[in-house]
């Protein structure tokens, strides 16, 4: 065997080599990250010969699985932080109140609002009910251990198209029907049990996430300003206090796992990677690290996610410049005989971190009996910055946390395609009426009813759901464009929540995706009458490794930056997750993000559902820009030519339409997205259970699919009363066109004398309604 | 007494998770509500400061959530730890003409434990009934209506007109009331006679109706029901989550009032007790 | 040491929606030959006693203390005897 002699027994009441890094060439260190399961590039492996040649040994195996945990680009974002720093990290608001494992931004005078949004793609594609539960685990682990009350949910989904024959499934990949159905049920199941609300979320089917699923999953806290934690211990002499779950072998190498590439075999290789969550040792844990939080029993805290306790001691302890020397002995084990590596790598659930002075400590340990959640000191801060660990009384580890947590950073070569060359101009290849286009459209998976995953999410837990994600009159409730949180007692001011993506026009154009992300996400919020405020966000792509890839993300991060910067918008926390690929090939490139946005007075939300018999006016300006449309993919057209936003458009708008929303001038308001305007307007018409009148002449000499279908960006349809019709349009001015007027059981659009849709409700709501149930099973 | 000292007790355990807006409902109307762990009325792991007896209380709350997971059945390990340690209190805590909410999970405890439908005396010491699973075997949160069909026996209702219509929601995977199946008519007659049902189901059109208006398929679109003193109610939706009129499903389509369909069963409950004690 | 295996079936009559929607999926995937599918929970619970009465016992009181409820369930167990 070639690695025989490199590793060294070392004398220990338990199994812990010495690996002989010192002797190892080439071939051999990348055989040792290979069999090691830590996945360390050659070059990786060399920074740490000589590292540890500097210290005249070799290191322990314990010390190279740390090191392959917390350099994983899961853990340092080594390819994409030099990207996200060029375009994203420099946009600051004096909103922003931290960056931690989630963001925290300012809500009112008293409170504060967190958010974060993070993938869980691979584990959900080999087990698609654990991976997702645990997804959920994660994210609200997040926003706990900044102190915040976890308060809402938000899942944007991605599966292969539901009706893709078995036939056609590439080895080893799980059925989209199958994968879609494990996750819904996976984060009800955890969900519901803890008690926060999934109020907003996505699902897109395309056969580019047949091979690789991708599981979003976003979490929103509040909490008053004095109770917030840094993610850093206080002192030295603090107690390292493990809560919640036990410790065992699930989840090891979850981190590596999540920064490679699926194949055939990533079942039966990883099933270790997946943990496992308990719902109910979770409740108790947010319940308790709440208050001990409330009660400033604790000096800061951390939540175990990937890299285990490896990470979380390294960097609690290093963001405040001290060290820490911990006792594996005392980390409760879920079985005996786990090695010391694995404990100290292990990405076990339900698992906190907290620093505790010695003064609170016997406080802070009844809190956790009382709730019967199990609390053990386990380690303690140090003035060095170091990580020392101990086993049986045996040193296994002791390293620079500088050097551990600090991890490599990769510039690495990218190559940025012109839309053009990719995607030819290609004409329908099949004729459809407008009127079918539009029956058609709305029956299609990406914009049919989404009611059979809602109503299997608590969305109203906790009581303070304003806006639902279904929106309308009782039993005809249509899709609204962002939810609704009265999240404080004392206050009427609310929190609006919204996702938005866009991967088919980010597929063509990822820099015009990019901007298109964020205006769909402020057109979301604005519709519900907020004022875009911060958003999260999770970049899913393909290999980094591959210029093509990583010529992608810079361009949709490029386009993302610019929008946000312009618009005032800042990131507080963000998520990157590579490898998003398969034997099939990468997803498209897929920027997710979790917006939000901050409305004065909840009183004065405002829904999708048509109300009255208002006037009907659009908002912004259509073009012929068809590109990456759904009603391109329904006909079999494609063109390079994706909407482009003018940002200062958009702007301007937003600032109208919100003055417009507090004047009170506005019954109803759809932002225009995939399906363009038929279906927007189809969707308001549905949830009002009232028809419309519409006439297009006014949008300009466009072809009629485009008047009809386009997807420019930066429009709303608005309805108003029409005793505020005046008022409205003095506001808005030239950005407002009226186009028609709610009224009747028909929807019937038409461009001067010529009819182009005519559909009554009842053909319009049948055929939005039952897609998903007849793909998935069940009784509507 | 004053509606000021009337102390509530919502009572909890791991996985329950509707308290926060239980107890709000009960102070935003002046009451005093404590969140009190099982623990502290069983003594376990408790200090002394933290012990707590339910004759300290007149109106005894068990939300909603999933206690304990929801294991082996909806309510049946809370019921199961409750029963073992607090019965014969529970049943002088009811036999005084005390409150017992429960709602969702709560309600099923109250099933579970043999407090509801309770005609055979105060407790029974098997159950009398089941939560079953939803016949759409899913977990439904949806909003649902439900007509006020009691009598006035119940003490929660009083400030509901009889045959009012009101909008309160559902989010739960059991929900199905079901007695044993060889004398299920003859109860249903008996808690007919009793005046112990609270709410059924209805449409939009306040008539009996199927999925999804009766979210779990409830022979006799049961989704309230109390005890035959009144003074123990069990019902699956949740009126804590429509105590203000903005957390309505439908409410930005116009509305009469800004008070909220759920908040008259706070408001009936403690009006009885203030003039009782 | 005892080990009793334990199962918690429907009554008969009862509805079993779980099962229902279990053989509705099950035809979605292609497989026509199922004709019904019944659900039942299963627990395997480890007794420290040496005597098989006293395990019976027991095993009786659980069912009927949490396991079971009467409206809807049936119980039955094997009692093992293990090392």
């Amino acid at each position: 065997m070639a690695l025989e002699g490199l590793y060294k027994k070392i004398e220990a009441p338990f199994p812990l080599s010495e690996v002989l890094l010192s002797k190892a060439d080439d071939e051999q260190l990348k055989l040792i990250a290979a069999e090691s399961g830590t996945g360390l590039s050659l070059d990786e492996m060399k920074m740490l010969v000589a590292y540890f040649k500097d210290l005249g040994r070799d290191p322990t195996e314990v010390e190279l699985q740390a090191i392959g945990q917390a350099w994983s680009e899961h853990c340092c974002y080594k390819s994409s932080k030099q990207i996200l720093r060029e375009f994203v990290f420099g946009i600051d608001s004096p909103r922003v109140i931290d960056r931690g494992d989630a963001g925290v931004m300012h809500f009112d005078t008293e409170n504060v609002y967190s958010l974060r949004i993070e993938s869980h793609n691979h584990p959900s594609a080999v087990e698609p009910y654990g991976g997702a539960a645990t997804g959920i685990g994660g994210i609200v682990r997040d926003v706990l251990c900044m102190g915040c009350q976890p308060v809402a949910l938000i899942d944007p989904l991605f599966f292969g198209r539901l009706d893709t024959p078995n036939a056609e499934l590439p080895k080893g990949t799980k059925h989209p029907t199958y994968l879609f159905g494990g996750v819904v049920s996976g984060i009800r199941d955890y969900g519901n049990r803890i008690g926060v609300p999934t109020i907003s979320g996505s699902v897109v089917f395309d056969d580019s996430y047949t091979g690789n699923c991708l599981v979003n999953v976003g979490c929103i806290g509040i909490a008053r300003k004095e109770h917030l934690y840094k993610n850093r211990v206080g002192g030295i002499g603090d107690n390292l206090v493990l809560v919640g779950g036990r410790t065992g072998r699930d989840g090891i190498h979850g981190v590596t796992f999540a920064s490679a590439v699926l194949t055939g075999e990533s079942e039966t290789e990883s099933r270790g990677a997946v943990q496992l969550g308990d719902p109910i040792t979770k409740e108790p844990v947010i319940h308790s690290v709440l208050e001990v939080g409330r009660r400033k029993l604790i000096t800061g805290m951390k939540d175990l996610g990937g890299g285990g306790l490896s990470c979380v001691c390294g960097e609690l302890a290093f963001a405040a410049g001290f060290g820490v020397e911990v006792q594996l002995d005392r980390v409760p084990l879920k079985e005996d005989g786990l090695l010391p590596w694995e404990i100290w790598v292990s990405e076990s659930q339900e698992r906190m971190m907290l620093a505790v002075t010695d003064e609170n400590l016997e406080e802070v340990l009844h809190i956790f009996k009382f709730n019967d959640v199990e609390a053990n000191v386990v380690g303690r801060v140090i003035p060095e910055p170091l990580a020392r660990v101990f086993f049986k009384g045996i040193k296994v580890l002791e390293m620079d946390l500088k050097f551990l947590t600090g991890g490599p950073e990769y510039c690495r070569p990218r190559e940025i395609r012109k839309p053009e060359y990719g995607t030819p101009e290609k004409a329908p290849a099949r004729d459809v009426s407008h009127t079918d286009a539009l029956l058609e459209l709305l029956a299609s998976e990406n914009i049919c009813s989404r009611d059979w995953v809602i109503h299997q999410y608590d969305h109203e837990v906790r009581g303070c759901t304003v806006l639902k994600p279904l929106q309308g009159a009782l039993g005809h409730a249509c899709h609204g464009d962002a939810s609704v949180l009265k999240p404080v007692e004392e206050s009427w001011q609310g929190l609006a929540v919204c996702t938005a993506t866009n991967p088919w026009v980010m597929a063509i154009d990822p820099y015009r995706g990019g901007k298109a992300v964020i205006d769909e996400m402020c057109r979301n919020l604005v519709a519900v009458g907020a004022r875009p405020d911060a958003f999260s966000n999770c970049l899913n792509f393909g290999n980094p490794e591959k210029p093509e890839r990583l010529g992608e993300f810079h361009e949709a991060v490029r386009g993302m930056g610019e929008a946000a910067a312009k618009l005032d918008i800042p990131t507080p926390s963000g998520n990157v997750s590579f490898y998003n690929e398969s034997e099939t090939g990468s997803v498209m490139p897929t920027a997710v993000v979790l917006g939000t946005g901050i409305i004065p007075d909840v009183r004065k939300s405002i829904t999708t559902d048509l109300k009255s018999d208002g006037v009907i006016y659009l908002v912004g300006r259509t073009g012929p820009e068809m590109g990456g449309s759904a009603y391109h993919r329904l006909t079999g057209a494609s063109s390079p030519k994706v909407p482009d936003t003018d940002l200062e458009v958009l702007r301007d708008a937003m600032k109208a339409l919100l003055i417009a929303m507090d004047e009170g001038l506005v019954s109803s308001c759809h932002d225009i997205s995939d399906g363009g305007l038929a279906v927007a307007i189809a969707e308001m018409c549905i949830g009002g259970r009232k028809g419309a009148e519409l006439d297009l002449e006014s949008l300009g000499p466009l072809p009629e699919e485009a008047a009809l279908f386009s997807e420019s960006c930066s429009r709303w349809l608005v309805e108003v009363p029409r005793d505020s019709a005046e008022r409205f349009e003095a506001i808005l001015g030239p950005a407002a066109t009226l186009i028609g007027a709610a009224l009747g059981d028909e929807l019937l659009i038409t461009r001067g004398e010529e009819i182009l849709v005519s559909a009554s409700l009842t053909e319009l709501e049948n055929a939005w309604r039952g897609t998903l149930w007849r793909l998935m099973g069940g009784s509507e | 007494m004053k509606l000021e000292d009337i102390k509530v007790c919502i009572l909890r355990i791991e996985g329950t998770n509707c308290e926060t807006e239980s107890y709000q409902a009960f102070e935003r109307l002046g009451a005093k509500p404590e969140m009190v762990h099982l623990k502290q009325l069983t003594g376990q792991d408790v200090r002394e400061s933290e012990k707590r007896s339910i004759t300290d209380y007149q109106i005894l709350m068990i939300p909603g959530g999933f206690s304990s997971g929801d294991y082996v059945r909806a309510g049946a390990i809370f019921a199961a730890r409750m029963k073992t340690k607090l019965a014969a209190p529970m049943e002088e805590f009811i036999r005084e003409g005390r409150a017992v909410l429960g709602v969702c999970n709560g309600f099923q405890v109250l099933v579970e434990m043999g407090f509801l439908p309770g005609i055979d005396g105060i407790m029974s010491p098997v159950p009398q009934a089941v939560l079953s699973t939803n016949d759409s075997s899913r977990f439904e949160c949806r909003p649902t209506l439900l007509k006020y069909e009691n009598n006035y026996n119940c003490i929660f209702t009083q400030k509901i007109k009889s045959g009012q219509v009101l909008l309160i929601p559902s989010a739960h995977a059991e929900g199905k009331l079901l007695f044993p199946h060889d004398r299920a008519e003859q109860i249903y007659r008996q808690l007919e006679d009793n005046d112990q049902i609270v709410f059924r189901y209805v449409d939009p059109n306040g008539e009996y109706a199927g999925y999804p208006w009766n979210p779990n398929g409830s022979p006799h679109n049961i989704a309230g029901i109390c005890n035959p003193s009144g003074n123990v109610m069990g019902m699956m939706p949740h009126p804590e989550r429509v105590f203000h009129r903005y957390t309505h499903p439908d409410w930005t389509r116009g509305f009469g009032s800004e008070i909220g369909d759920g908040r008259a069963i706070f408001e009936s409950v403690l009006d009885h007790i203030s003039k009782k004690f | 040491m005892f080990v009793a295996d334990i199962r918690i079936k429907l009554k008969k009559g009862v509805a079993d929606p779980e099962g229902k929607n279990t053989a509705k999926a099950l035809e979605l995937l292609g497989f026509s030959e199922v004709a019904e599918v019944k659900t039942s929970k299963f627990f395997s619970i480890h007794l420290d006693t040496h005597d098989e009465a006293a395990a019976k016992a027991q095993v009786e009181k659980i069912c009927l203390a949490l396991l079971a409820n009467p409206v809807i369930n049936d119980y039955s167990y094997d009692i093992k005897k293990v090392a």
